[in-house]
């Protein structure tokens, strides 16, 4: 009866509660969201992308982001694209097939292609630019009200190209392409025009307007070439005898979102499917300002279709002459230091159109690792087997150690939402090879601590108080978790991937061991040993 | 079962034990193997069914590569696996070197070059900052960067010359290509040369370039340096008085020394894993030294060495319980063949092993006597305090 009180009391002990909260959300969380694994366990293959210098964080983002943008063409959805440290971007892809990582790397390593196009001519190629004169203006020498500016010089075919193509063109714009697609439709929803989400400013539009806007910013009146028809979702069906692909490969652009039925009518009719997000798919309008008289809108940015922005013509290049440098300017948003920022943020991202999208920084594709799927779940099974045997050895050891099975119990309790905690922690992000051994390492050190307080509780000569015992137990207990944590923390920023998630798992073990599961464990073995006198 | 006190009677005859495997770790460490990771060059690993033998395989894989490599065979659980291990490719180096040449230069070229079609096309102003030698700028450092690309061509076996792209936007891409089947063709030539010999159910090849490798060093080295100048405060901060903070930063610096010495003797090599716990053994080193130091110095109950033998009592426990632990996770490495199991737990052992030796053959010693000189000179200021009394 005195014991259930005890063991009452020693649920309602705010150290024992905090500690069986948190595995209580731990596992809902993991149960909720599931666990996250490394390739190491589920199979795959991982490929480091490494760049020639550090880079900023802001950088990397921007890297990370292209990247994922790029291998989002290949239509692969599982693809983990992760910055480590500031010069190394690792590509994970949860596929062995040698001549997908082929072409992973290939899209990787690839410069795009850029297409500036003027009422339906090819104007600019990218490789009409000379690469190394695309640099941005500096603000000072901006003209008029620009707060941004861009240039760069072409090449003597470029030159003449600009001429003939721009000739009487004013005010016209110039649709920057990036990676357009050639053989290709879309197919987009009807309510993508007739939502109001474009706000023109004192501009009534028509739902025609914005349609044959559309279709003017997807002609391309060339060779090799071709306009990019455009169809509605929801009349596809009604035409379906004019609708037919004009190769074997001829892609449909299409919102992933999209009916199943529309989908399999695509692909019946033959067409590649290559879906896009629905943000993707909705094009950016400009209002038809001053600029673009000729206009009633203007598709300012289109992802789906590569169309990165739309920059008007100034009638002084327009009059055939053939000139090589140009120049790209453009205001910003925003006032202030915030102004400055956005203008830097826009001329970077032209800059980078111009050069083919092109990284910010060279980079090289590293040494890729395939992991093969079944070998990479007996990974996972016998790793768990080894924690559980582990456990179990140390609680033997422990056992016999004190000769007291009772202290067992708090033991195995502790290590196990220990293990509970890190496990959902780490997975929440990635568990690694190296991340196993660093949850393995903290049960470790979390049993070692507790062997210093057991110790310290058991001492004889036992005059002194036990909360005086706890307290000489936990100085020595968080000196060495604050020592431990020093030294591994600089491998957290270190950027070698491999080991980081043994470093995380390690300190968010001996963290969590200090603040949270050794002080429960310090209340319940307090208890036991009071039972026991 | 109650353990005498090793540290009554002369504690000092504890001291040759770990300065002899100090001794005996020191001649061991120049032995440590450099893994693919640090060294550089390619591992390659198979999954087989056949029984391969590794010897013969490494002399024919030899005389066909004409390359520096190695063959070990690992038989597991999990069926056997073969790990091949190739020094760097120096035509590989070469071929890095030249693209890193190459692409630091190439943007400075191409904006020359512009500079001189402006100026052949005579639209130039008069304002421009464009001179009259341009061109033969221009031609200056194309020169230097075709010399580049050439010998780039050359090792890819490519049958191109790089005076022939009309410009340099084309020449980059040329060399891109270059550098790219350089890397494609040595790959696929490995590739084949092992195909020819065993049949395998997977491959996985793991490349590290020289820069790589090179990087892989200086954030090591960096790590190492900042975690020990990190850890060296935190132990002042503890202790705050030098012998005591000594000791522990020397028991911790012997403990590593002895595991650096079994990755020599034992054959583990030096990769990101074993580095990753070589780091984590800084802690529990370091663990044990101040459990030690804190309960001999800063308590006052009993004896020193009875304090010291009570902190052996648990050190020694928490040591057993980790090498326990790690016993599990080299077990695991055995049976399933990964690595990175087995160079974490076998130095994490190594180094528990290790750390018994250093912490109580050594640590404690310097604690020991420092403990009782204090004790002594309390008691020689106390006597002649009393003295001095006595004379008044």
């Amino acid at each position: 009866m005195e014991k259930h009180n005890a063991l009452k009391e020693l649920i309602l002990d705010k150290r024992v509660m905090l500690l069986l909260a948190i595995t209580l959300i731990a596992l809902s969380y993991s149960f909720l969201n599931g666990l996250k694994f490394g390739i190491d366990f589920s199979g795959g293959t991982r490929i480091p992308v490494l760049l020639e210098m550090p880079v900023d964080s802001q950088t990397m983002n921007s890297m990370i982001e292209s990247i994922k943008t790029r291998t989002a063409t290949l239509g692969m959805t599982e693809v983990k694209v992760r910055g480590v440290g500031d010069s190394q971007i690792y590509v994970e892809v949860p596929s062995s097939d040698p001549a997908f990582m082929k072409q992973v790397q290939s899209v990787l390593s690839q410069q795009g292609v850029y297409w500036g196009i003027v009422d339906g001519k090819a104007a600019i190629k990218g490789d009409d630019i000379f690469s190394g004169t695309i640099v941005q203006v500096n603000p000072q020498y901006l003209q008029g009200s620009a707060d941004w500016g861009v240039s760069f010089t072409v090449t003597q075919t470029g030159a003449l190209r600009f001429a003939q193509v721009a000739k009487g063109k004013a005010n016209y714009p110039l649709f920057m392409f990036l990676d357009r697609p050639t053989d290709a439709i879309i197919v987009i929803k009807r309510k993508t025009f007739t939502e109001p989400s474009y706000a023109l400013e004192g501009v009534s539009l028509t739902d025609e307007d914005l349609v044959s806007a559309a279709n003017f910013a997807l002609s391309l009146d060339d060779a090799e070439g071709n306009s990019i028809p455009l169809y509605f979702e929801e009349e596809l069906q009604n035409n379906a005898d004019a609708l037919s692909p004009r190769t074997n490969k001829t892609k449909a652009i299409i919102d992933a979102n999209a009916s199943a039925e529309v989908k399999a009518f695509l692909r019946e009719k033959g067409f590649t499917l290559l879906e896009k997000t629905g943000a993707e798919m909705a094009p950016e309008f400009l209002s038809a300002s001053s600029e673009f008289s000729e206009f009633k809108a203007v598709i300012a940015r289109w992802d789906a279709v590569g169309l990165m922005s739309s920059p008007y013509l100034v009638p002084a290049i327009t009059s055939g002459t053939p000139s090589y440098s140009y120049q790209i300017t453009g205001p910003a948003k925003g006032t202030g230091q915030e102004r400055a920022l956005s203008a830097h943020a826009e001329a970077k991202e032209v800059e980078s159109i111009l050069k083919g999208g092109a990284f910010p920084v060279q980079i090289s594709i590293g040494s890729s690792t395939t992991i093969p799927a079944p070998l990479g779940s007996e990974f996972l099974k016998l790793s768990v087997i080894g924690a559980i045997i582990a456990l179990i050895v140390i609680s033997l050891i422990v056992a016999i150690r004190y000769r007291n099975p009772r202290l067992l119990l708090p033991i195995i309790f502790i290590s196990v939402s220990e293990m509970i905690i890190l496990v959902s922690f780490v997975g929440a992000f990635s568990i690694d090879l190296g991340g196993m051994a660093g949850i393995l390492a903290a049960i470790g050190v979390s049993v070692d601590a507790q062997i210093v307080v057991t110790d310290e509780l058991l001492k004889k000569g036992g005059s002194a108080h036990a909360q005086k015992k706890l307290d000489s137990a936990f100085a020595i207990i968080i000196t060495n978790a604050t020592v431990a944590i020093i030294a591994m923390i600089p491998l957290l920023f270190s950027g070698m991937v491999e080991i980081i998630g043994f470093a995380t798992a390690h300190i968010s073990g001996s963290l969590l061991g200090v603040l949270i599961s050794r002080p429960a464990y310090g209340a319940i073995v307090e208890k036991f040993l009071h039972i026991e006198e | 079962m109650e353990l005498p006190n090793i540290f009554e009677g002369n504690y000092r005859r504890l001291l040759p034990l770990p300065l002899l495997l100090i001794v005996i770790a020191i001649f061991f460490i120049p032995s440590v193997k450099q893994g693919v990771d640090f060294k550089g060059g390619v591992l390659i690993s198979l999954q087989t069914q056949e029984n391969v033998d590794a010897l013969s395989l490494e002399e024919s894989l030899k005389s066909e590569l004409g390359s520096e490599l190695s063959v070990k065979k690992i038989e597991s659980a999990l069926g056997a696996s073969i790990e091949i291990n190739l020094a760097q490719s120096e035509a590989l180096s070469r071929a890095e070197t030249l693209k890193g040449e190459f692409f630091s230069q190439v943007d400075d070229v191409s904006r020359l070059e512009a500079d001189a079609a402006i100026f052949e096309s005579g639209t130039l102003t008069n304002d421009s900052l464009i001179g009259s030698d341009a061109p033969q700028k221009y031609k200056v450092a194309r020169e230097r960067l075709d010399s580049i690309a050439n010998e780039l061509f050359f090792l890819s076996k490519m049958e191109q010359k790089a005076q022939d792209a009309p410009n340099t936007n084309d020449l980059r891409k040329m060399a891109s290509r270059a550098y790219t089947k350089i890397n494609e063709d040595y790959q696929a030539g490995v590739r084949a040369a092992i195909e020819k010999r065993v049949k395998y159910d997977s491959i996985s090849f793991e490349i590290v370039s020289a820069s790589l490798s090179g990087h892989f060093i200086s954030t090591a080295l960096w790590v190492v340096g900042v975690s020990s100048i990190l850890a060296i405060i935190a132990v002042f901060f503890v202790f705050r008085s030098f012998i005591p903070s000594a000791a522990v930063l020397i028991g911790a610096t012997a403990d590593i020394t002895i595991a650096l010495g079994a990755m020599g003797l034992f054959g583990i090599p030096l990769t990101l894993a074993s580095f990753a716990a070589l780091l984590m053994l800084i802690g529990y080193s370091l663990d044990t030294d101040i459990l030690l130091t804190m309960r001999t110095l800063k308590r006052s109950e009993g004896h020193a060495r009875e304090r010291a033998f009570g902190a052996m009592k648990t050190g020694v426990t928490m040591n057993i319980t980790a090498m326990a632990a790690f016993s599990a996770l080299l077990i695991l490495s055995i049976l399933t063949n990964i690595s990175t199991y087995y160079e974490i737990s076998a130095v994490a052992l190594a180094g528990l092993v290790g750390d018994l030796f250093a912490t109580w053959g050594l640590n404690a010693v310097i604690v020991l006597w420092y403990a009782e000189k204090k004790e002594k000179e309390a008691g020689e200021a106390k006597s002649k305090f009393t003295a001095f009394y006595g004379k008044k």
